[in-house]
């Protein structure tokens, strides 16, 4: 590798009022290469993106793009130097078309005329999206009618449409599945081959095992360690990480069964699924996983009155469950955990206080009023007891980083004292340090009595935490299964194909594992 | 939450029941009201739907730059007042024997003045935009209130006939400026760039920085540009009742309504001229046929309320929620 | 200096009130204020605390001024008719109340938005309004018989109005369902996953507010003994304008009850203070307008740097 890396930062200082979020972290990509950068939340890793992305100036430390310094960067002009970056958020306008969505700034036009080209515009677009990832999304689809997954693919060849020579991804993979992320991972290895530099940023260290030549490790504001994946192994990579013993992060449970929580027979909700027969006590933590469409999402929904059931019965504590309404499900004691953090879980512009205490609010009013001091108290308890970090309770939720946030969720059913906790896809977007503390809270609910039952996609957690997997396929319950000595292989088979594996023939699937 | 194709159907289901008002509407005064169909009536519609016309071309201008929202979102609450101030001054300038051009550009003016003014409050100042445009329009409406002391102006001049004449092969000039406006507004808006990108900043504000947009500017134009459109239609004005006339605050809603008409006559379910237009003309057909048909106007106010009411519910009630599973 | 937004408002309105007494002997007089106070603030006060509610609840409600004006309406006309006072003003209530439950209907029901909701029920009072008074025709129940209702609700006026801001208050700030309310404003959906019932409340809100506007509209007919079609319009920018200054007092920019009262009296201030100031009659609205324009700049412009969401959380 010879000439100047594409990227040399170095000793950067950045702090925030009072607090240091970067303490001297240095970060060097090779040209050509793909290069990871890992850490938890609070480790710096959004603000040493944001130093170079321009938003920020840092306090001290250089920065040496293709060898030159260099200082005074803005969004704009670090674009110039050929640097793109693909943020976590969709920025997407959602009611242009992926074409207008793809060229928007670099329309095609009629020479010397201000007019659009309408139809090179759709051929362009056409053509970047099968370069990039050999899809044919209609282009004149607007962007909000895509589903997420599509969306974020427009999103990534959109950056690279504009040919980047430095491509900066921030969890990319978030939204897509595994048959989109593989191409995403082709992609990034074809382009790679044809000189583009990468920086990679992730939680879901397989990826970063798969496509990183080295990996920069931050803690704390400052970088650690420069590896390469190759020689150097998850587990040892996480431990830098979080500088602890991973084989702590799923707590013991001991076998606990109470009485039958929830029943059900034969319940069905077309057309997501069929024909679901399972039984889930108290004290239990039973995951449930597949593919997408597989109609373990929806179970959730149904129990939580998103949905109505129009087959077979439900029974909570023996009696028969009618939760047409999330309200009326919330009244029985049942609480969901939603995916999207941020449209159902919290609001971003209430309180800590006020989001733990929406779902109780019966429970904190007397005659009509708001008993303060009890909010309060049940509110400063919750907050010292999961270890959320903010400045009080009454900060806004959008001060919160997004582990503290996912925290903030979890307490407001456990303020409500829920009997049922239903989580969905409880630490995505976590970083690893919440992931062990939600874990635990996790395995304290069900050891208090609650019952818990947890749509997962993360193999590791659902046999880590989990005492029984329910795996759905094409709207059927193919398997009820013990975690304990669970196979790895054949549970992705189940997930995968719907039935177990004869012979261990399939070939390794790379689906997400996370940690 | 809706699926994509839940809302795309919905989407489609709203234009179209847009669209059957309008045919339904059109086609039952042809029927009943005598002479509708004549075509000296409908050039008579569009004429009177030409001032209404240019100013719900502004409020469009700025809700696409702005934003759906409609507290937070683009929206100019003074294009009335701006209509009013303008004819006034307009009418005063030709009334003490000005030039007509002169009193002309003294007018657009005044409009581009009350478009900067509403840019700076938005933009600079970052007040929202339902409140900005709100003091704007006051302050502007005390202007006007100044100038006319609350009376009528009469003026004439040959500008003013020859606007408000019926004109060439018997269409009234003001309906030929109507449309060339808007002509050259839609292509703006719909087939360049600079409208494509003036769509995307409104959408996603925060995208279109992150393509190198500049947000401000585009929102600011928009303003600046409404206000032009505003100035217009007090010329426009003018010429239709001879000069200067209190009462300008009675366009404030129509515009409002003709604007968020607009959009369910458009694809993507979003402000765009040419759904404005049709709104525009939706509402002056309407007025025109009442007219014909011998009912009072006191119905008209009432009917569109039903409208809008009646086209939105229909849409929101198709939308249903979906697993996403 | 990072709260300093929030004293816009009360600083300007004191201001204004220094200057406005030091121009005019006869602005600070005791006369004066109390008719200030019993006149336009009370009434103003009662509409704009209706908006506070819907708008913390995050809508809008253009149909103010129809409902005031449908109580009106009612209110009158049942006195023209012969009517017992207190059966027209139980009347007045309930066509203020159909005017909520109308708009309930549209936003909860149906699930039109509050603005376009509202927007149609403004339009199609208009029309019921012109229609059933042949044409905008006011009814005058000056002349005649003397009705004692009529003095009676005046004096009553600016206790109604007390009572309302208190009422208003507790509600929105220590009620349940105030709670409710101003979560399901800003984040419905967060509101739905999290229990509350969404569209019910939504609908209390639009049919509760129509209480406050309608003893609005009695009361104003009340202190003119006549009803005069479309003339509870006017209230509307200015509830609208309270309201949204108001905002500008809470610290997360929240409508709430101080803050618009607050704003009700600078508007009111600004008006009196005006005419009383000799400013030409014509000169009074560009006043007028300035002066809210200066209070939205000075609020608006001195709140900090909002995060944008570009942050890798």
């Amino acid at each position: 590798m010879t000439g100047h890396p594409a990227l040399a930062l170095r000793g950067i200082e950045k702090s925030f009022g009072g607090a240091q979020a970067l303490a001297g972290a240095s970060l060097v990509v090779e040209r050509g290469t793909v290069h990871g950068l890992v850490g938890q939340n609070g480790a710096g890793k959004s603000t040493l993106i944001k130093v170079l992305a321009g938003i920020h100036a840092p306090d001290a430390g250089s920065i040496e793009i293709d060898g030159k310094n260099e200082a005074h960067l803005s969004p704009h002009h670090v674009e110039t130097l050929g640097i793109h970056m693909i943020h976590q958020d969709r920025l997407l306008p959602p009611t242009l078309t992926v074409a207008e969505a793809l060229l928007l700034g670099n329309e095609p036009r009629f020479a010397r005329t201000p007019f659009i080209n309408r139809r090179q515009l759709e051929r362009q677009a056409a053509e970047a999206l099968w370069n990039a990832f050999q899809v044919a999304l209609p282009v004149r689809a607007l962007i909000r009618d895509l589903a997420t997954a599509e969306q974020q693919i427009v999103q990534i060849t959109r950056a690279l449409v504009n040919k980047p020579k430095i491509l900066v991804l921030d969890e990319p993979t978030a939204a897509l599945v595994h048959r989109e992320a593989e191409m995403l991972f082709e992609t990034i290895e074809r382009l790679k081959s044809d000189g583009l530099t990468v920086l990679y940023i992730s939680h879901y260290l397989s990826e970063i095992e798969r496509l990183c030549d080295q990996v920069t490790v931050l803690r704390n504001g400052r970088d650690v360690a420069r590896v390469s994946p190759k020689t150097t192994s998850t587990a040892e990579i996480v431990s830098l990480m979080i500088d602890r013993d991973v084989d702590s992060c799923f707590p013991a449970r001991p076998p606990r069964r109470g009485e039958p929580l929830i029943q059900t027979d034969g319940l069905g909700n077309s057309p997501y699924f069929s024909d679901v027969t399972f039984t889930l006590r108290k004290g239990e933590i039973v995951g449930v996983t597949g593919l997408v469409g597989s109609g373990a999402k929806a179970l959730a929904g149904t129990l939580f009155g998103l949905s109505k059931a129009d087959a077979g019965t439900v029974l909570l504590k023996g009696r028969p469950l009618a939760a047409p309404t999330p309200a009326a499900a919330v009244a029985r004691r049942i609480g969901l955990v939603p995916e999207d953090r941020r449209r159902h879980g919290i609001s971003l512009d209430l309180s800590v206080r006020e989001n733990a205490t929406l779902p109780a609010l019966p429970d904190f009013t007397r005659r009509g009023l708001i008993r303060a001091a009890r909010e309060k108290n049940a509110v400063a308890g919750l907050v010292a007891r999961l270890g959320i970090k903010t400045s009080g309770p009454e900060a806004l939720l959008r001060t919160l980083s997004g582990g503290n946030q996912q925290k903030v969720v979890l307490s407001k059913w456990l303020i409500h004292q829920s009997e049922l906790i239903i989580l969905d896809e409880p630490t995505v977007g976590v970083d690893v340090g919440a992931k062990v503390d939600i874990y635990r809270e996790i395995s304290r609910l069900a050891d208090e009595g609650a019952g818990v039952l947890m749509i997962s996609s993360d193999l590791l957690e659902l046999t880590g935490l989990a005492d029984r997997v329910l795996v759905f396929h094409r709207g059927r319950l193919v398997a009820d299964l013990h975690t304990a000595g669970l196979d790895q292989d054949m549970l992705l088979a189940l997930i995968t194909t719907g039935a177990a594996p004869k012979e261990s023939n399939a070939p390794k699937e790379h689906h997400a594992l996370a940690v | 939450m809706p699926s994509p194709s839940d809302r795309g159907n919905a989407a489609r289901l709203l234009r179209s029941g847009a669209y059957g008002a309008f045919a339904i509407v059109f086609l039952w005064f042809a029927i009943v009201a005598p002479g509708f169909l004549r075509f000296g009536n409908l050039t008579d519609v569009v004429q009177q739907s030409a001032i209404l016309g240019l100013l719900a071309l502004g409020m469009t201008l700025v809700m696409i730059a702005g934003g759906g929202n409609v507290i937070s979102g683009g929206i100019d609450l003074s294009l009335a007042a701006n209509l009013g101030l303008t004819a006034a001054i307009y009418a005063r300038l030709a009334q003490d024997g000005a030039n007509g051009l002169t009193a002309i550009a003294a007018a657009l003016g005044a409009g581009l003045l009350v478009g900067a003014v509403n840019a700076v409050a938005v933009v600079r100042l970052r007040i929202v935009p339902l409140l900005a445009t709100l003091a704007v329009s006051k302050i502007v409406n005390g202007l006007e209130f100044v100038l006319t002391k609350n009376s009528v102006v009469t003026a004439t001049s040959p500008i003013q006939d020859w606007l408000s004449g019926s004109g060439l092969f018997g269409i009234p000039e003001m309906a030929c400026g109507l449309v060339l406006i808007a002509v050259l507004v839609w292509l703006v808006v719909h087939a360049t760039s600079l409208g494509l990108r003036l769509h995307a900043v409104g959408a996603h504000p925060e995208a279109a920085r992150a393509a190198g947009l500049s947000v401000p500017a585009m929102v600011a134009g928009s303003y600046v540009a409404s206000g032009l459109l505003g100035s217009l239609a007090g010329i426009f004005s003018a010429a239709l009742v001879s000069g200067s006339s209190p009462g300008s605050g009675n366009y404030l809603l129509p515009v409002v309504v003709a604007a968020f008409l607009g959009v369910t006559f458009s694809r993507r379910q979003v402000p765009t001229i040419g759904g404005t237009i049709l709104a525009v003309l939706f509402i002056g057909l309407l007025a025109n046929g009442f007219q014909l048909v011998n009912i009072s106007t006191d119905w008209i106010d009432g009917v569109e309320g039903v409208l809008i009411l009646f086209l939105v519910g229909w849409t929101t009630l198709s939308q249903k929620e979906s697993l996403d599973a | 200096m990072k709260s300093f937004h929030r004293y816009g408002l009360p600083f300007t309105l004191a201001v204004l009130f220094a200057m406005f007494a030091s121009i005019s002997p006869t602005f600070p007089t005791l006369a004066n204020l109390h008719s200030l106070l019993m006149n336009h603030v009370a009434l103003l006060s009662l509409i704009a605390l209706a908006m506070t509610l819907v708008v913390a609840a995050g809508g809008i409600d253009l149909s103010v001024g129809t409902a005031v004006d449908m109580a009106g309406f009612a209110f009158i006309a049942s006195l023209a008719n012969g009517l017992p006072a207190l059966l027209a003003i139980l009347f007045g209530l309930i066509a203020a109340l159909g005017v909520g439950l109308f708009n309930a209907v549209l936003v909860a029901g149906i699930r039109v938005p509050p603005f376009l909701a509202t927007l149609g029920t403004l339009f199609i009072g208009h029309s019921v309004q012109q229609l059933s008074t042949g044409g905008g025709v006011p009814i005058y129940l000056i002349a005649g018989p003397p009705r004692p209702i009529f003095s009676e609700v005046d004096m009553a006026r600016p206790w109604l109005s007390l009572a309302a801001i208190a009422v208003v208050l507790v509600v929105l700030d220590f009620s349940v369902f105030g709670r409710r309310i101003v979560a399901e404003g800003i984040a419905p959906a967060v509101a739905r996953f999290s229990g509350l019932s969404v569209r019910r409340d939504i609908g209390l809100v639009m049919l509760g507010s129509t209480l406050l506007t309608g003893i609005a509209g009695i009361a104003l007919s009340s202190g003119v003994h006549s009803y005069s079609p479309l003339s509870g319009n006017a209230y509307l920018m200015d509830a609208i304008g309270a309201t949204f200054l108001g905002t500008t007092f809470d610290a997360n920019r929240r409508a709430n009850v101080i803050g618009t009262i607050l704003g009700v009296l600078l508007l009111s201030t600004v008006k009196n203070g005006l005419l009383l100031a000799g400013v030409s009659f014509y000169w009074q609205q560009v006043a007028n307008g300035t002066l809210i324009f200066t209070v939205l700049a000075i609020s608006f412009s001195t709140k900090g740097k909002e995060a944008t969401a570009l942050s890798g959380h």
